[in-house]
């Protein structure tokens, strides 16, 4: 893999290249930082301006996209009080204070040298765990495959925020639609209930784009304020001096390493990186007290961790096909639409595509001092836009986006009802990325399934006897199933 | 006295009757005499089955909790859930940039913005530009419309 990356950097450094780095990493920081939009539906919106493109500069803007919104994420939490994504709500606690003392710009310059030490680690981490996770991975088996799918499942507990069994409920529906359609096996036709539409099952990107983009158009609809904005006094970024840094680069460092090892795992996500690195900041920072109150140790920590996690969430994605959260499988559904099977056999059959993929990254990543400072003064007036019209832009560019993975108009109509029973049940405090979870992983858990007990004799019992890998892999995912649990009995004896 | 129908009980609910539903059809399937995990039914029969389980559960809690749902508008959320429904199926017959700016207009009425330089002139210009861009310039073609051919 390593040995790509001179012919990689010959597909980067192109006219094109640098084109689609400039303007992806730009208008993923643009669309990071306006609020409701976030990273996952900022890919999902971008994605049919790349059905043109070849694979590697496709691939290269989309992950621009999310790098910048992760980062443009910051911009609306520093300027507005308001996170453009949901791994930026831990910025708004020590960023819009010091923006309210006038020091807003000095605050996203803080946000942004985080942010690009963050990334670029991420980046690294991506380039170096990746190939080795896929290299063990590549004498997986089904029975192997189905332990390690289970693995990834649990991740359905840690992002369901609020309520675990909520969250397994939408996980499971996602399991459930992902079983509507032709059987893998013998082909024929499950839960059509006699539409011949259903037969090539549920079209992942229309269900995404409706249970993540729509519904937040009528939640937002349904609770809309007609008040604008406040925007606080910016006049560009300020990065802060060398002096400055003096008794913070260790907390950046502790964050950084939260961010990476968090990235990797599987389901725990950008937003809760950035608040376990939070907290630890609050426990370990000598300036604790100021926490809260507009500390810039408090920002390092938000923003370099979540960063640091968009590398690390890459690294299953692309090793092994399995999602960590729900702006990863939109990704892995956007590399399988540009003809790349993200797998244990990727880094082997295309060498040369995946090092551009993890060099465009680390540019990315270092793209993002030029252009934060740049866009930031540019979105800081987009900012004020009213919520109507940006949700007229949503739902418009949702709709070219689903209409042109497959030009079908009943995708649109999988779209607009994924979007109402998604409302629905976001009301009620389901999580949807647990559905986004079990919706990909879905056919391979089925198909692993099934040959492993056509293998053992249907006995489930000789899975985990004569596999110790899978028996290993099945320990961890009990381990991270009840884990949640125990937390969870623990905490409330000890409020009682 | 506390309301026993709430909108979480009723979501809750109509997931239990759904889950149930489903496992229900999976027996009145008819499929090929194949068993065990050759069985198109093997799989999805075990996911419903813990669904059913799972939303059962959450019945029980919700049940046994009374948490209220945030307010909510009603009419404009159901106007734009109408809408989005409406236009997709319109969008065929009708071409993108004609249906598109009747869903523009819906959102924005709905929610209240009331200058009409903004009604005439977002929903023609944001449906406009995607189109001109998409036919245009990305020559990917989107859906075209009756007298807007043209665009």
């Amino acid at each position: 893999m390593i040995e790509a990356i001179p012919q990689a950097l010959s597909l980067i450094f192109t006219v094109e290249g640098m084109f689609v780095l400039t303007l992806g990493t730009m208008l993923g920081i643009v669309l990071g930082a306006l609020p409701g939009i976030g990273s996952t539906v900022a890919v999902a919106m971008i994605l049919p301006f790349t059905l043109t493109m070849t694979q590697a500069p496709a691939i290269l803007l989309l992950l621009a996209i999310y790098a910048g919104s992760v980062y443009g994420g910051s911009i609306s939490a520093i300027l507005i009080n308001t996170p453009g994504t949901p791994q930026s709500a831990a910025t708004c606690l020590d960023g819009y204070p010091m923006a309210q003392r006038g020091e807003a710009g000095k605050a996203l310059g803080w946000a942004t040298i985080a942010s690009v030490v963050g990334g670029l680690t991420s980046a690294v981490v991506l380039i170096f765990a990746a190939p080795q996770l896929a290299a063990f991975a590549l004498n997986f088996g089904p029975i192997e495959t189905f332990a390690l799918i289970l693995l990834g499942l649990t991740c359905i507990v840690s992002v369901s925020e609020g309520s675990m069994i909520k969250g397994l409920i939408a996980g499971f529906l996602g399991l459930f639609l992902s079983t509507v359609g032709g059987d893998p096996l013998t082909g024929e036709a499950r839960f059509t209930f006699g539409n011949f539409q259903l037969i090539a099952g549920f079209n992942l990107l229309a269900v995404v784009i409706g249970v993540f983009a729509l519904s937040e158009v009528l939640i937002r609809a349904s609770a809309i304020s007609d008040a604008d904005n406040k925007l606080v006094k910016f006049s560009g970024i300020v990065l802060p001096k060398l002096s400055e840094w003096s008794g913070r680069v260790k907390g950046l460092i502790k964050s950084v390493l939260i961010g990476n090892v968090i990235g990797i795992l599987p389901g725990t996500g950008a937003a809760t990186a950035a608040f376990i690195s939070y907290a630890e900041a609050r426990r370990s920072a000598p300036t604790r007290d100021n926490f809260g109150k507009g500390e810039p140790d408090g920002l390092i920590a938000s923003e370099s961790a979540n960063n640091a996690v968009t590398g690390g969430a890459l690294v299953p994605t692309m090793a092994l096909g399995i999602p960590g959260d729900a702006i990863t499988a939109v990704m892995l559904a956007t590399l399988t639409l540009h003809g790349v099977t993200p797998g244990v056999r990727l880094m082997s059959e295309n060498p040369v595509l995946m090092a551009a993929i993890f060099s465009g990254f680390f540019i990315i990543n270092l793209m993002l001092l030029p252009f934060g400072m740049i866009v930031s003064r540019l979105a800081a007036p987009i900012l004020r836009i009213k919520e109507a019209y940006m949700l007229v832009m949503i739902s418009l560019l949702c709709t070219v986006g689903v209409f042109f993975v497959r030009g079908n108009p009943f995708d649109l109509l999988v779209m607009a009802l994924a979007g109402i029973f998604g409302f629905v049940l976001r009301r009620q405090g389901f999580p949807m990325a647990p559905l986004v979870i079990g919706m990909v992983l879905g056919p391979t858990l089925e198909i692993s399934l099934r040959q492993g007990l056509i293998i053992t004799d249907g006995s489930f019992a000789a899975f985990f006897t004569g596999h110790p890998i899978a028996a290993v892999l099945a320990v961890i995912a009990l381990v991270m199933l009840t884990l949640p649990v125990i937390r969870f009995y623990r905490s409330k004896s000890a409020k009682a | 006295m506390q309301n026993l129908v709430t909108e979480r009980r009723i979501v809750a609910l109509l997931i239990l009757a759904l889950s149930a539903g489903l496992v229900v059809s999976t027996f009145g399937l008819q499929f090929a005499e194949l068993g065990g995990a050759f069985s198109p039914m093997f799989f999805p029969r075990i996911i419903l089955m813990i669904l059913l389980a799972l939303a059962a559960l959450n019945m029980v809690i919700d049940m046994m909790t009374n948490v209220e749902s945030k307010e909510l508008r009603l009419a404009p959320t159901l106007l734009i859930c109408a809408g989005f429904v409406g236009y997709v199926l319109l969008i065929m017959p009708l071409g993108y940039f004609i249906s598109s700016v009747m869903l523009a207009l819906l959102i924005l009425i709905t929610l209240g913005i009331r200058s009409p330089l903004v009604l005439l002139v977002l929903p023609i210009a944001s449906a406009g530009s995607l189109v001109v861009l998409f036919n245009h310039i990305l020559k990917m073609p989107l859906p075209n419309s009756p007298f807007f051919w043209w665009i």
